[in-house]
This record gives C-alpha cells, structure tokens and sequence, in this order.
C-alpha cells in the first residue's frame, strides 16, 4: 500500500462498512420498496366493481305491457275486433283486452273499463256512454291513449311551483303590493296537485317583486296601448334581473309568472302573428311555466293629477281568479295531463266528481297519465341503465364505486319488480282484490317506476364516476423516469455488487474449506482490487 | 377507428330523428386562462357571452367560466371594463355580466363535472348544465393549447379525449339533442378530431402545427385584446338577429385565411343536417389563401344530407315557440318564429379597423413540449450520478 493512505481509516474498522451492517442497510431499503409496491399499485389503480351488466341488457330488452280491459255494451259485439287492433297500432305499451256482452262478466274479472250504450257522449267514473253513431275506436283511443304533449315537462317525482307576482316599475303609479296568494292557491291549485298527488309531491312558493324590468322596449300600438309581438314572447323572461326561483332545492320548478306592465306601458297586450292585439292574456313556454299579463284598470281619477304617488292595490282572491285560472290551464299542460276530447262531456252526478273544484279531472285522464308516465320511465329508465353500462364499459378509466353499484342494482330490482307484475298477468292481479282499484294498481306501477328512474339518474350522474384525465403514455414516462431513475439504479448497482460479492465469497470459502481453512480469516474480505 | 362501424346506424337513426325542432338552447363558454397578459382570452369569452345573450339565451342557460381577472386587474387602466377593439367602443364587460365558474373555480375537473353532469349535490342550479334530450349546446372555448389538449390556467390540461369522452356520456345520457363546438387556440382543430359521438359540428381556428394569432393590440390598455379568429366570427355574428335565416355555411364560409391568418377548421362528419346550401358550402376551403383541403371533414357526406339545414339562430337562439292561451282553452295555437330575413346591422360591434398591427405569437410554450427527451435526460443524469457515487457508497 502507497505511504498516503495511511493518512486514511481502513474501510474494515469503519463499523458500517461490515459486511453484515451494510447488506442489512442496502436490504432494508430493497424490503421497503417491495412492501411498498401493493401499496403505490391501490393508491394509483381505479375502483372498478362490476355492473350487472348482462341482467341490465336483458332487463332492458323487455317491453312494457300494461294490462287495461275493456267491457263493451252488447250493442257493440262488431266493434271488439276494430278497437283491439286500433290499440295495437298506437298504443304497443297497452295490453288491451276488450270483450263484450256477456263475455265481461263471463271471465270473471272486473273490468277496467265499461263502455255502455247512450245517444250522448259522456264519460262518467270508468264508465263511458257512446252512442251507436261515430268511431268507438277513435274515442276510446283519444281517452286512454293519446299522445303526450310535447310542451309537458319530465316526468320528475317532485316539482316546486313558483308563483310570482312582478310589477315592472314600482315607484310610480299602481303598484300591486300584495295578493291573497293562499286563498287563490287554494281555490285554483291545490285541486290540481290533490288531484294528481299519486304522481307528483309538490312545493309551493311564491313572491312579490317591485322591479322587474323587460329586457326590450314593447312596441307602441295606437290609442296608448303597448303589444309584445310573438318574437318578444320568446325573449320575454328576463332572467337576468328576474329571480323567479329560489334555489333552495334542486328539483325541477313549473314558474308561473303575473306580470303587471308600469303605469305609462299599460295596457299591455299580446299580438297575434298579424298584428292585431289578440284576445289572451297569457302564454305558455314549454316545459318551464306560464305568464299571465295583468293590466290593472287605470283609475279614473288619476288621469288629471299627472305626478301621483304610487297608489298600493292589494289583489283579492276574486281579482286574480282569471289570471289563476290561465295558470291552472298551464298547470295541466305542463303536467302532461291529456286533455279529453272536446266532444265528451263529464257527468256530474257520480260521488267522486261531485263538486268540480275537487277533483278538475275524470279517472279516465288520471289512469291514462298515470300509464303515460310509467311507460315514460320505465322507458327512461331502462336507456339510462344501459347508458351507465355502456359508458363504464368503454371508458376504461372510469370508476365505479360501492354506491353506483347498488344504485343500478337497486334501479334493476324496481325494473325488475314492475316488469314482474305486469308480466305474471295483470288480469289474476286484479282478480286476486277485486277491491283494488284500477288507481291504486296503476299508482304502485309508477311508483316503483319512478324509483327505478330516480336511481338509474342517480348511478349515471354519480360524482364519483368522473373518468380519469386521459395520460398519454409519454406523460407516465415523464412523471415516473426522473422520480425513480435516478433514485433506483444505485440501489440496483449496490444489490448487484454484493450480490456478486456475497457469491465470490462462497465461492472462496467453499475452495478454502477444500483446501485449507485459515487463510480466508486472516485477510479482510474486502480486500480485493477494484 | 374502432368507433366508425359504430356510428353508422347512430347516424341513420338520428337521420330519421332530427327533424323535431330543440325546445331549448344553452351556451358554455370557457375562458381557460388567467393573468392580465391573457386579457385577448378573457375579451374573446366575454364577447361570445354577449352574442349568445344578444341572440336570445337567458343567463340561467349560459354558464360562464372565466378567470375573471381582467377587469378589476391592478393593470387594467380602465377599470372594471373589458374591451375587445382598440377604439374601446364597447364595454364587455358593462351590466349583467353573470360569471358562474369564476377564477380558480375554472379547472378540468369542473369543465368535466359541468358537462357529464356528475355534480354534488351541493352545486348550485346556475352552476349546472340542466340539458335535456331536446337541447341545443353551443360550446366555446378559448386559451392556450397545443396539439390535442388545452391548458387551463398554468396549471393542468384537457385532452381532446377527455372532451370526447364526456361527449359521449353526455350523449348516452341524453344531455343533448346537438352540439356546436368552437375552440379558438393554436392547433385548434386537434381538440375537435377524437370526437366520436353523434350530432356534433365542430369548428376549430387553426390547423395541426399551425398557431392561433391575436388580431390587435391596444396601447392604452397595453395587451392583445382579441383573437383574430374569435374577432371574425364575432364580426359576422354581428349580421345576425334573432329571426335571422343565415345557416352555418353562411358563417363558414366567412372565414377567411389572409385575415384571421390561420386555417380554421370545420368537422360536419358526425352532424346529420346539412350546413346550409351546398353552392357556397361546396367551395368551402378551396379559395385563396387556403394551403390544404383537409380542414372540412365531412365532406364528402354533405351533399347526402337530407334535412332541414342547420341555422346558425339554432344554436344562438332563446326560447324556441311560445303557446299563446286562449281565455277558453280551444283556441290555443302554436307559435313558430316568422321565418324572413332581416339582416339589419345593429350599432355597437366589433368594427373592423384593420390596421395591420403586428400580431403577436400566443403559442403556447408548453407547447409539445418534449417529454421523453425531458426523460430522457433525467435518465442518464441519473445514471451518471450512480456511476460517479454508487461504487464509492456501497463500496469505498
């Protein structure tokens, strides 16, 4: 050895340079890294449980059929054969069963339906009279299964009615600055939402606003009056500077809006197409609520004392029963509820119907909506199951939690359970409790149709199934390379030298215990040239 | 492309579809940048958002994402205005403006969320997309980008995919009836070419490889205050009102190369109405100044198309029909917009004032940026260090 390394220590007296300390060193690190691998590989991989997927395509194959049996008069034995394929065409959610005569009380089952012989045109509970003249077919088509309105809204399971009251300017002239909403609510709405209570939960809420401008200047007509033409219909709302809702919730709302025009805009009128000022005060915009321009009759004597302060009305139940009854209107449409033809006229003399305010509409209109509905979400349902499917199965990054899971298993198990019921015929259902009213049947079908819809919508939009940012592979190399590289390959050295090392040592020890075994004792293992 | 055999029945079924009108329009607009020298960025959403509104969508159907940092920015000598011309004509940013993402609330994550329609529960309605199947769409998006990702806010990118990808979900999930999506950014036209799902029109503002140039400065405010390629289409816009007749042809074929000095792009393969008449549409791209035919894809579809043709008021409109009621309920009738053309210009717009100020590059620097010679380095500095001081630690 040169003179200068004396200067140094030698290396098999620095005690981490024992053998034994430094591979116990270079493997803890190597037993950390290898423990640590499950870990980064749950940290880094996505959460994919499996979907049913197999039972939602099958489930979502199956058709809808709701059993709905006729009983005809005698008197129309010929027409069994026409109203049956009548509903075929139209209808193929129905599962129409139409007998006559004799034959209605002979299978034993109470029909849905009854259609008896009358030279008027009337509908009375689930009884309808028809005279001998005119289409049977078309009637009874028209009544259980018209087409829904394309301007209703979604089916959703709850719906929030927002009645506002806007005065354009409220610093001058009349302003309306109340209005016994609870009394005109209750007169004109709530029938409405009773009525339809099977199908929908309702919230009401309702305000009064003192500025709310238009967004565009109406168009002056002649003798003072103002007209919104049908293109200012559609800008009408100003949703900027209106607040029409309160966002307290996320359901879906119907708006219903009255507005009064300021003092020097009135009266305000709706034109036709042509020009001239139509005679309707209100309008409905599909799907989203209705408007009502209220002109407040001006008060003659302010028409000579030009600078009056603004004089305060309150509207009374009986003022706004116009206004409210428009809203009513809208109301039906928007709901989806069909209307009957205008041919039919509605017997009074049946309990259920007594009064008109209770219940505004026939069972014929709400069994019809209720199965326009049930079909609408099953339908939904079932393309919305699908979708989820589909999508987690193309999108590989996609993650799939333990909640999306039950939510399409618990979508298909309502899926499952109307399809059920229908399927193991509607008829033997109804045979079962003749006491079960076709309502009652129908309103527990849309119920698990609506769950069955609430939860597909609620898998598919669920937060947690936000794909991945999309990572090219270059962008991998980019992130690992420079994190790992550097910090592995002395580590792979180091293991590789005393692996090689720790052999030759064997290798020695075997050959020296062949030979003889005190020379390996007495020089350090490591001295070996590098 | 293993989607194309795929869409073909999706494109003959949506043939048969198309033909019912949209009951409702919606607008989202992205300003995907931030800092007072992205004020172009910020001017080129603000002036869209001004366009939809001027075009009839109600605010509660634009969502507005935007850093927002332009207008009360220390920087901006004209405070709380936003202008988009050097004259400053007109104030962008003047009433109303109803931003819903706004700030560091503008990240992929939200962009995503907002399309897909996976929000908590706790998401306010004026920050959602309430689309249905009968909705039109129209996005906008503008910032610095590269091939097939733009960058949001220095800090994180979306991918052409990842846009593709929610595309499709929104599609399975029948969040639209159509969509209209312009991105103006360098290499714009790669943002657009992953989409793979049905009745989207596409259009970009520049070629593969090619920038996306800003139209003017102005030396008072000191920045770039528009895009070149957003200027134009917002010229144009300014010919329409809402009961204009001009279709998308009308705006496509407005485009010019010399001016906006870039190539844009239009992607029509995956729209099952025709763009417009097939005369002007037809010559689309062939011009002076247009180097390559390939930024129309689609083309050779076109003429197969038999629909209504898609008006540009389709997707910039509001409310589509109204029903007026009757006082009895018989004699309700159903409306639809007179349908004659009436091209009046109104007052304040983006003026032209071609003065050939010179443009300024916003090409982005992360552009491409070389990862795997990034890696590459990292590798041999690694290896370098291990042979320099991996023997002297494990050994001497």
């Amino acid at each position: 050895m040169p003179p200068v390394a004396s200067r140094f220590r030698d290396p098999s007296t620095i005690f981490f340079q024992n053998d034994s300390v430094r591979r116990c060193i270079i493997a803890s690190y190597w037993i950390i890294i290898v423990l640590a691998i499950p870990l980064w590989w749950k940290t880094t991989s996505i959460e994919r449980l499996g979907l049913p997927t197999s039972q939602v395509y099958a489930e979502a194959e199956k058709k809808l059929r709701i059993p709905l049996s006729i009983c005809l008069d005698e008197i129309f034995i010929d027409e069994v054969a026409k109203v049956m394929t009548g509903f075929q065409d139209t209808a193929e959610y129905l599962d129409v069963k139409v007998t006559a005569g004799w034959e209605c009380n002979q299978s034993n089952s109470s029909s849905d339906y009854t259609v008896a012989w009358e030279d008027k045109l009337e509908i009375q509970d689930r009884t309808l009279y028809h005279p001998l003249s005119g289409s049977l077919t078309n009637t009874l088509k028209s009544l259980l299964a018209p087409q829904i309105d394309p301007r209703a809204a979604q089916y959703a399971p709850r719906y929030r009615l927002s009645f506002t009251l806007l005065n354009e300017d409220g610093s001058a002239g009349q302003v309306v600055n109340g209005w016994d909403i609870q009394e005109a609510i209750q007169r004109h709405v709530s029938p409405i939402t009773s009525a339809l209570s099977m199908l929908h939960n309702f919230t009401i809420e309702s305000q009064v606003q003192f500025h709310a401008p238009l967004a565009f200047e109406p168009q002056s007509l002649s003798e003072g009056a103002y007209g919104l033409t049908p293109e200012d219909l559609t800008v009408f709302v100003n949703s900027a500077e209106w607040t029409l809702s309160s966002s307290s919730s996320n359901d879906p709302v119907l708006h219903f809006v009255l507005f009064v025009p300021s003092a020097e805009r009135r009266p305000l009128r709706i034109l036709n197409e042509d020009g001239t000022p139509s005679t309707s005060s209100a309008f409905l915009i599909p799907q989203w609520g209705g408007i009502v321009i209220l002109n407040l009759p001006s008060p003659s004597s302010s028409q000579d004392e030009s600078p009056s302060p603004s004089e305060r009305v309150r509207l009374t139940a009986d003022d706004l029963r116009q206004s409210f009854g428009a809203f009513s209107r809208q109301m039906t449409t928007l709901l989806g509820v069909p209307k009957l033809p205008p041919a039919i006229s509605v017997s009074s003399s049946s309990p259920s119907s007594s009064s008109s305010f209770s219940t505004p509409f026939t069972h014929w209109q709400i069994d019809t909506l209720l199965r326009l509905r049930t079909h609408e979400n099953i339908r939904r349902s079932q393309d919305t199951l699908r979708s989820t499917v589909k999508v987690v199965d193309e999108i590989e990054g996609m993650p799939v939690g333990e909640e999306v899971q039950n939510q399409v298993r618990g979508s298909l198990g309502a899926l499952k359970h109307v399809l059920e019921i229908l399927s193991d015929d509607g008829n033997t259902q109804l045979t079962a409790t003749p006491n079960t009213p076709t309502s009652q049947y129908l309103s527990s079908l849309l119920a698990y149709s609506a769950r069955a819809l609430t939860l597909s919508s609620k898998a598919f939009f669920n937060p947690g199934m936000l794909a991945m940012l999309y990572f090219p592979a270059e962008h991998k190399y980019a992130v690992y390379t420079p994190l790992f590289a550097s910090a592995m390959i002395p580590l792979v050295v180091a293991a590789m030298r005393e692996v090689k090392a720790w052999m030759k040592e064997r290798k020695e020890k075997r050959a020296a215990l062949g030979g003889g075994g005190g020379e390996v004792r007495d020089g350090p293992p490591e001295q070996r040239e590098d | 492309m293993r989607f194309l055999p795929l869409l073909f029945p999706l494109a003959l079924f949506s043939y048969t579809l198309a033909s019912q009108q949209h009951t409702n329009n919606w607008a989202v607009l992205v300003c995907s940048s931030r800092y007072w020298f992205n004020y172009r960025h910020m001017a080129n959403a603000l002036g869209m958002y001004r366009t939809v509104k001027r075009l009839g969508i109600p605010d509660s159907n634009i969502i507005l994402m935007l850093a927002d940092d332009a207008a009360c920015n220390d920087r901006n000598k004209f405070s709380g205005s936003v202008y988009a011309n050097p004259g400053r004509h007109l104030d962008l940013y003047g009433d109303n403006i109803e931003v819903d993402y706004r700030g560091y609330e503008v990240t992929v994550e939200n962009f995503l969320r907002l399309l897909t329609g996976r929000l908590e529960d706790s998401v306010p309605r004026s920050k959602r997309l309430l689309t249905d199947s009968n909705s039109n769409i129209f996005i906008y998006l503008t910032g610095h980008g590269g091939n097939e990702f733009l960058k949001f806010q220095d800090n994180e990118e979306v991918s052409a995919h990842d846009i593709a990808d929610a595309f499709h979900q929104m599609y399975q999930g029948g969040r639209y009836k159509e969509i209209f999506f312009m991105v103006d950014t360098c290499q714009a036209n790669s943002m657009y070419s992953k989409f793979y799902s049905p009745n989207i029109l596409a259009t970009g503002s520049s070629v593969v490889g090619e920038n996306s140039y800003s139209h003017e400065n102005d030396y008072d405010i000191g920045v770039a205050v528009i895009d070149s390629y957003t200027h134009y289409i917002l010229e144009y816009m300014e010919k329409v009102n809402k009961t204009s007749r001009l279709t998308m042809a009308d705006l496509f074929t407005s485009y010019d190369v010399p001016k906006i000095g870039s190539h844009p792009g239009v992607r029509s393969d995956l729209f099952s109405r025709p763009l417009g008449p097939q005369h002007p549409m037809a010559s689309y791209g062939r011009g002076h100044g247009w180097k390559v035919e390939g930024e129309w894809t689609g083309r050779e579809q076109e003429p197969y198309k038999r629909d209504r043709e898609a008006l540009i008021t389709d997707f910039f409109g509001g409310v589509v029909s109204v029903d007026v009621e009757g006082e009895c309920e018989s004699d309700d009738f159903s409306y639809r917009p007179a349908s004659e053309e009436i091209s009046k210009p109104s007052p304040p717009s983006f003026n032209p004032s071609l003065s050939s100020h010179p443009k300024s590059s916003s090409r982005s620097y992360f552009d491409s940026f070389p990862f795997l010679r990034a890696s590459l380095a990292f590798f041999l500095l690694g290896l370098l260090f291990a042979f320099a001081f991996g023997g002297r630690i494990s050994r001497r």
